[in-house]
């Protein structure tokens, strides 16, 4: 659970910073008071938890059924867990980087009320090279409730950084802390190669 | 022509510069000596005798020339070296190896280094306990002391201990100083703010498995200090970071950027000082009447702390270590070390005054110790 909330954490500025800018104007427009952000703010971690939970299913029962063999096991996440984790480095470093949100779309929502649902949704499911790493993390644990912990402890990582949108306004360097979390989320990247590395020599010795 | 300027400005007469060393000559015998050198056993007093003379020369030298960094990074190499002796030798002494067991680790034999320090708040304040395996009180580089020395330290110099205390920034200093151009010229500013990053992650790995992950995982300067036995696969690996990482921030990239790679873009020390340098009361100052936007302090400061928007706005960034280096380049004499509170262009020789006693006062007293050691095995080994 650590090394999930951990990369949680580190990949959550990048969320933020990517989706933060779609989202914030859209979650806080019209919006008179903090009763009205708190709400729209819970209702869309409560739409992106949910989601998360139906992955976490998801992906422990399409691990159930391909990873049987516990060397395969071993050995498919191992790769898995590098290509993902080098993913996540080359997206932390390459400054070329197209800031480009699924979220954009909720221009299209009419009904203000669903926009918070809507942008839980497309954020749960922005797949980015962390959330592949947990679905992969997801379905090699042992149980399901192993799989959902993986996935709660990844959504409550994340969730820190969208805690203060509503007062990014008065948040001075913003683009410092973004930087910071940026270059995080390559250190976490290095956690996972290590992780993989790990898991297939693991499954190499065991093969 | 203006190198004349400089030597107007902050060069000093041979007369004055020996006034000007003279307190610090006698602070500096009391401290080392005790104030009652021990003249029984000859070798230790003549390493004691060499190691004083040879500071405060260099103490004179940075009056009588108005240079800093030079001398500056001649004591603060020769620590980084003499330190790593030291410890070498000691823990030679001790276990007879440079690797220490996990019974050195239950013993809580292992000495303690400032790099540990973030690493271990948040646990402290949570658990009341101590993540790292040393001695509190007592004994070889214990806690307390280097914790007292470094909290002194980082809020009088702030970002100065980078270049003014710290026993293993001599390192990739050195190495940085090996080529006369820099072969890699174009490095992106945000790599700048990789310390933060990687102390963000340390301090909540440290914090979420209760060990200090920098020194079992990360810490370059294992490989010239101490490190795991080598028992596993995962000892292995570990061997394998350090010393790549020590091969690569502290002497290839230093060599051929000509920066301190490894202060600029690893230690999570590094950005803990640069925070306390918004306390400090010395700092580096440019004065924007006088400078010429020749860019030339930037080009040549070790740790990316001055970029040309930094130069524009007349001060340089938290980053600075307060080495000199941009002090002593500069030709028209418009960076020069201040006192915060008060403006740029004035009081510049007071300024620089007060702070080269207590930096240099605390870099000598915090190195006598390794270096004397260390001269005392030379003359051993010579005689």
């Amino acid at each position: 659970m650590t090394d999930s909330f951990i990369l949680g954490l580190s990949s959550g500025s990048a969320c933020v910073a990517t989706c933060g800018i779609v989202m914030f104007p859209y979650l806080m427009a019209g919006s008179a008071g903090v009763r009205r952000i708190t709400t729209d703010l819970l209702l869309f971690f409560m739409t992106r938890l949910i989601i998360y939970f139906l992955l976490a299913t998801l992906s422990w029962n399409f691990g159930q059924a391909l990873f049987m063999n516990p060397v395969v096991r071993s050995i498919v996440p191992g790769v898995l867990y590098i290509v993902f984790a080098v993913m996540l480095i080359w997206y932390s470093i390459d400054r070329n980087r197209k800031k480009e949100c699924p979220a954009r779309l909720v221009a299209a929502i009419d009904n203000r009320r669903l926009v918070p649902l809507f942008l839980g949704v497309v954020n749960s499911l922005g797949f980015c090279p962390a959330l592949f790493i947990i679905l992969t993390k997801g379905a090699t644990e042992s149980t399901l409730l192993q799989s959902y912990e993986t996935f709660f402890a990844f959504f409550i990582g994340s969730a820190f950084w969208f805690l203060p949108l509503p007062l990014a306004g008065k948040i001075k360097k913003k683009k410092v802390l973004e930087t910071i979390g940026i270059l995080a989320t390559g250190l976490a990247g290095i956690i996972f190669i290590i992780k993989g590395i790990t898991s297939l020599i693991g499954g190499l010795i065991n093969g | 022509m203006d190198n004349n300027m400089i030597n107007k400005t902050m060069k000093k007469s041979f007369g004055k510069s020996l006034l000007y060393t003279l307190p610090m000559f006698l602070v500096t015998f009391v401290l080392i000596s005790g104030g009652k050198p021990d003249f029984s056993n000859l070798p230790a007093a003549l390493a004691m005798m060499v190691t004083f003379l040879f500071m405060n020369v260099l103490y004179f030298m940075m009056h009588y020339t108005g240079k800093t960094d030079k001398f500056r990074a001649i004591l603060f190499i020769i620590f980084a070296l003499s330190l790593s002796f030291t410890l070498i030798n000691n823990m030679i002494e001790m276990r007879h190896s440079m690797s220490f067991s996990q019974a050195d680790v239950l013993e809580c034999k292992i000495p303690f280094c400032h790099l540990v320090i973030p690493m271990m708040i948040i646990p402290a304040a949570f658990t009341k306990s101590i993540i790292f395996p040393g001695s509190i009180i007592g004994g070889f580089a214990d806690i307390s002391s280097m914790v007292v020395l470094w909290l002194v330290a980082t809020l009088v110099l702030g970002r100065g201990f980078c270049a003014w205390g710290c026993f293993y920034g001599g390192w990739d200093d050195g190495f940085s100083r090996f080529r006369k151009k820099s072969a890699i010229k174009k490095i992106s500013e945000s790599w700048r703010w990789m310390p933060f990053a990687v102390l963000f992650m340390v301090a909540l790995t440290a914090a979420m498995t209760l060990g200090p992950t920098y020194c079992d995982w990360i810490c370059p300067f294992k490989a010239v200090t101490e490190f795991e036995q080598i028992s596993s696969i995962e000892s292995v690996a570990k061997a394998v970071v350090f010393i790549s990482l020590f091969l690569s921030l502290v002497v290839v990239l230093p060599v051929l950027t000509k920066k301190r790679t490894q202060c600029s873009f690893l230690c999570p020390m590094g950005a803990v000082n640069s925070l306390s340098n918004k306390i400090t009361p010395f700092v580096v100052k440019i004065d924007k009447k006088v400078c010429s936007e020749c860019f030339k302090c930037v080009q040549v400061c070790p740790l990316f702390a001055l970029s040309k928007e930094d130069v524009k706005n007349g001060k340089a960034s938290v980053f600075c270590s307060k080495c000199g280096k941009c002090v002593d380049v500069c030709s028209k004499n418009a960076i020069h070390f201040g006192i915060k509170g008060v403006p740029a262009g004035t009081m510049k020789n007071f300024s620089r005054n007060l702070f080269l006693f207590v930096s240099f006062l605390f870099i000598s007293v915090f190195s006598a110790g390794s270096i004397i050691n260390a001269v005392q095995s030379i003359f051993k080994l010579i005689f």
